[in-house]
C-alpha cells in the first residue's frame, strides 16, 4: 500500500476539511418502523480512500452505505456525494447515482442478459453510450476482473466468484467516483471469496475511492485506510487497521473483536 | 423388458390391479373412438358443409383471399419464427429433423391432410401446395439471411418488419374484401382470438404495471378495472355488449356484433392477463430493482428492461393457457352475440334436411372439438418450445 494519506489521528472524530471528500455525512438517522437503524451518523470518505466498516449483524452497516445511493432513504441530516447532496429530487438522486457504484452480497446481476450486456447496460442506458463502444468497455472490465471469457455466457452458469466479480466490472463500467461494497463477500463459498477480496484489492491499488462492507478481517487490515466500527446504529469507534484492531479504545469494539478473532 | 414392465407395472399387487383397470379403460376409450371415426361415424355432413364450417358463407369469388392470408401467415410463421440455423455442432441428422417436425407439426399437417381429404384433393390441392410452398420459401429465406453476409448485415427488426407487412397486407385485403356479417365458422374464431390476443397483451400489461404504480389514481383505476371486469362472468359479459349497447345507442350506428365480441374478449383476457403478469412482477427479486437503481437507471428503463422481461418470462405458461382459453371461449359469441362462429354453423348444418333428426350433432361436435383442441394443443406446445429456448428455470 502506497497511498496511507489520511490516516492520521485528526481523522478519528471524521471530520476532515471537505475539499476532498466524496461521500459526507452529517447527523444522519435512519429508523425502520420502531427501529432505530442509524443514529446520528457523522461520517466522510476522501478521494482514493478505502474506508471499510465492520460491527454485529444489525448494526446498521448496511444501511450506512444503503443510503449513500438512496437505496435507503435517511430521514434527517444531510448527505452529499461529490458535492450534490441528496435530496428528494429524482434528478438528483439518478445524479449520485451515476456517480456511485454498488456490489451487493447477492450479486443481483440480471439473469435474463448475458454477462456482457449486464456490463454494458450501465452505460448504454444511463450514459448513452453507442452499443459497439459500450461492449468494448464492458470487455475491457472483464478482461480487469479476469474473466473476459465468460461475457456470452448468462449469469446462471457462473460460479458465484465470477458472478460476483461481474458485478464489479457492471458498477465499474459506470465510471464512479466511489464504489460501495455491501458484503461482497457474504454469499460465496469459501474457496471463492479470494478471486472477489483480489479484484477489490485490486481496484484499491488503483486509487479507486471505496466503502467496503465486509466481515473479512484479514482484508480489512490489509486494504483500508480507515476502519469504522459501528453498532446498535451507531459509529462507536473510527481509526487505522493498526489502531482499531490493536489498540481499540471503546468497550464494545473490544468485546466484538474478542468475539470474532 | 420383463423386467421393466415388472418394475413399472406390477410391483406390488395394487399396482397390477391399478395397471389392469387403467389399461382396460384406455383400451376401451382408444376402441370406442376408432370405432366413431371409422366406423359408426358418418363423416358426410362434414364433408358437404365444410366451407360452411370453416368460412361461413364467405362469398367463393373472394375465398383466394382468405387462403392468400393463410398462406402468407404460413409464410410468416416459417420466416419469422423459424430461428437462425444451428451451429455445426448441432446439426443433427436428416431422419432426427424430419423427426422433430413430426413432432411439433404433426398434428396440424395431420389436421391440414385431412381438410384437404374432406373438401375433395383436387380443389384444395392448389391451396396445399401453396401452403407447403410458403413454409419452404418462408425458411429457405431465413437461413440464407443468416447466412449470406450482406443480407445478414440487415437488421433483424427490419426484417420482421417487412415480413410482416406481407401477412398484414393480406389479411386487411381480406378485411376489406368481404362483409364481415358474411364471414363465419372457424375462421371468424380463428380471428376473433388472434385479434383479441394480439389487443389484450399490452393491455394486459399496461394494467398490470398500472396496478403496481405509485400513483394512487392509476392503482386505483386499474384495480377497479380488473376486479371488476375479471369478476364477472364472460357469458354475461358478452351478452351485456349485445343488449345493454342497443339500450344507449341506436342500432344503426352500433359497432357490429364481432367488433363488440373482440372488445369483450380483449378487455375480459386483459384483466387475467394483468394478474398473470402482476404474479410475474412480484416474483422478481427486490434486488433486480436495487441493481438497477445502484446503477441510475430510471423507474421506466428498471420497468421495461429488467423487471417486465423476467417477469413476462416467467409467466409464459399460465399467459399462454390465458390465451388457449380466449381462443375456445370465441365459441360463446355463437350463443351470446349470434355470430355464426364455428359452434353455430356445426349446429345449424345438423338442421338441414338431409341431416335433421338423426343424431348428426355428434360428429359436427366432434369435427368442431378438433379443430380447437389441434389449435390449443399446439399452443401449448410451442409454449413450451419457447420457455426451453428462453432458458426459463436455467438462468
Amino acid at each position: 500500500m502506497n497511498k496511507k494519506v489520511f490516516t492520521d489521528a485528526t481523522q478519528m472524530s471524521g471530520n476532515r476539511g471537505d475539499a476532498d471528500a466524496i461521500v459526507v455525512m452529517s447527523g444522519v438517522y435512519k429508523r425502520f418502523k420502531d427501529f432505530e437503524a442509524l443514529k446520528d451518523i457523522n461520517f466522510q470518505v476522501g478521494k482514493q480512500e478505502v474506508v471499510v466498516v465492520i460491527g454485529p449483524s444489525g448494526s446498521g452497516k448496511s444501511t450506512l452505505i444503503r443510503c449513500i445511493n438512496r437505496l435507503e432513504e435517511h430521514d434527517a441530516g444531510r448527505i452529499t456525494v461529490d458535492g450534490t447532496e441528496l435530496t428528494m429530487d429524482i434528478r438528483n438522486i439518478q445524479e449520485i447515482r451515476k456517480e456511485t457504484g454498488m456490489v451487493f452480497q447477492n450479486f443481483n446481476l440480471f439473469p435474463h442478459l448475458t454477462v456482457l450486456t449486464n456490463v454494458a447496460m450501465g452505460p448504454r442506458q444511463v450514459r448513452n453510450m453507442p452499443k459497439a463502444q459500450a461492449e468494448e468497455l464492458a470487455l475491457e472490465l472483464l478482461t480487469r476482473v479476469k474473466i473476459p471469457e465468460q461475457a456470452d455466457k448468462f449469469p446462471s452458469q457462473l460460479s458465484g466468484g465470477q458472478q460476483q466479480r461481474v458485478a464489479i466490472a457492471r458498477a465499474l463500467a459506470m465510471k464512479p467516483k466511489v464504489m460501495l461494497f455491501d458484503e461482497p463477500t457474504s454469499a460465496l463459498d469459501p474457496e471463492m471469496i479470494n478471486e472477489v477480496l483480489d479484484a477489490i484489492k485490486q481496484l484499491a491499488s488503483e486509487g479507486m475511492t471505496m466503502v467496503v462492507v465486509t466481515h473479512e478481517m484479514g482484508f480489512a487490515r490489509e486494504v483500508a485506510d480507515r476502519v469504522v466500527f459501528m453498532a446498535d446504529g451507531e459509529i462507536v469507534e473510527v481509526g487505522t487497521p493498526t489502531e482499531l484492531f490493536d489498540q481499540p479504545q471503546e468497550e464494545r469494539t473490544k468485546k466484538f473483536l474478542s468475539q470474532i478473532l | 423388458m420383463k423386467l421393466w414392465i415388472r418394475r413399472n407395472l406390477f410391483r406390488t399387487w395394487w399396482d397390477g390391479v391399478l395397471t389392469l383397470a387403467f389399461g382396460a379403460l384406455a383400451v376401451w376409450v382408444l376402441w370406442t373412438l376408432v370405432e366413431f371415426i371409422f366406423i359408426t361415424g358418418r363423416w358426410e355432413i362434414i364433408e358437404v358443409n365444410l366451407k360452411l364450417l370453416l368460412v361461413g358463407q364467405f362469398p367463393a369469388e373472394s375465398l383466394w383471399m382468405v387462403q392468400g392470408s393463410l398462406v402468407a401467415i404460413t409464410f410468416w410463421l416459417a420466416a419469422a419464427l423459424g430461428g437462425k440455423p444451428r451451429a455445426p455442432e448441432d446439426q443433427v441428422a436428416w431422419p432426427r429433423r424430419i423427426w422433430d417436425v413430426i413432432q411439433r407439426f404433426g398434428l396440424i399437417i395431420g389436421l391440414g391432410v385431412l381438410l384437404v381429404v374432406l373438401a375433395g384433393p383436387t380443389e384444395s390441392a392448389p391451396l396445399a401446395l401453396a401452403v407447403v410452398g410458403a413454409v419452404a420459401v418462408g425458411r429457405v429465406l431465413n437461413t440464407t439471411r443468416h447466412r449470406v453476409s450482406w443480407l445478414a448485415r440487415i437488421p433483424a427488426i427490419i426484417w420482421h418488419l417487412v415480413l410482416l407487412i406481407a401477412p398484414i397486407a393480406l389479411i386487411s385485403l381480406t378485411l376489406m374484401q368481404s362483409e364481415l356479417s358474411l364471414w363465419g365458422g372457424f375462421l371468424i374464431n380463428f380471428y376473433m382470438a388472434i385479434i383479441a390476443i394480439v389487443l389484450c397483451f399490452p393491455l394486459g400489461v399496461l394494467l398490470a404495471l398500472g396496478r403496481k404504480s405509485t400513483l394512487p389514481i392509476v392503482r386505483l383505476i386499474s384495480t377497479t378495472y380488473i376486479e371488476l371486469i375479471g369478476g364477472a362472468p364472460l357469458f354475461v359479459l358478452l351478452l351485456l355488449a349485445g343488449v345493454a349497447l342497443e339500450f344507449f345507442i341506436p342500432s344503426e350506428v352500433a359497432p357490429g356484433s364481432v367488433f363488440r365480441a373482440v372488445t369483450v374478449f380483449t378487455l375480459f383476457t386483459a384483466a387475467y392477463l394483468a394478474e398473470i403478469v402482476r404474479g410475474g412482477l412480484q416474483s422478481i427479486p427486490q434486488g433486480q430493482l436495487e441493481a438497477g437503481k445502484a446503477l441510475g437507471l430510471s423507474t421506466v428503463k428498471i420497468t421495461f428492461l429488467i423487471t417486465l422481461p423476467q417477469a413476462l418470462r416467467n409467466v409464459i405458461p399460465a399467459q399462454i393457457g390465458q390465451f388457449i382459453s380466449l381462443f375456445k371461449d370465441t365459441t360463446l359469441a355463437g350463443a351470446a352475440l349470434s355470430i355464426v362462429e364455428l359452434l353455430k354453423v356445426s349446429e345449424a348444418i345438423t338442421k338441414q334436411d338431409d341431416f335433421l333428426g338423426q343424431g348428426y350433432i355428434y360428429e359436427a361436435l366432434a369435427f368442431v372439438s378438433l379443430l380447437f383442441w389441434v389449435g390449443s394443443y399446439v399452443m401449448s406446445r410451442e409454449s413450451q418450445r419457447l420457455e426451453k429456448r428462453l432458458g426459463v428455470g436455467q438462468r
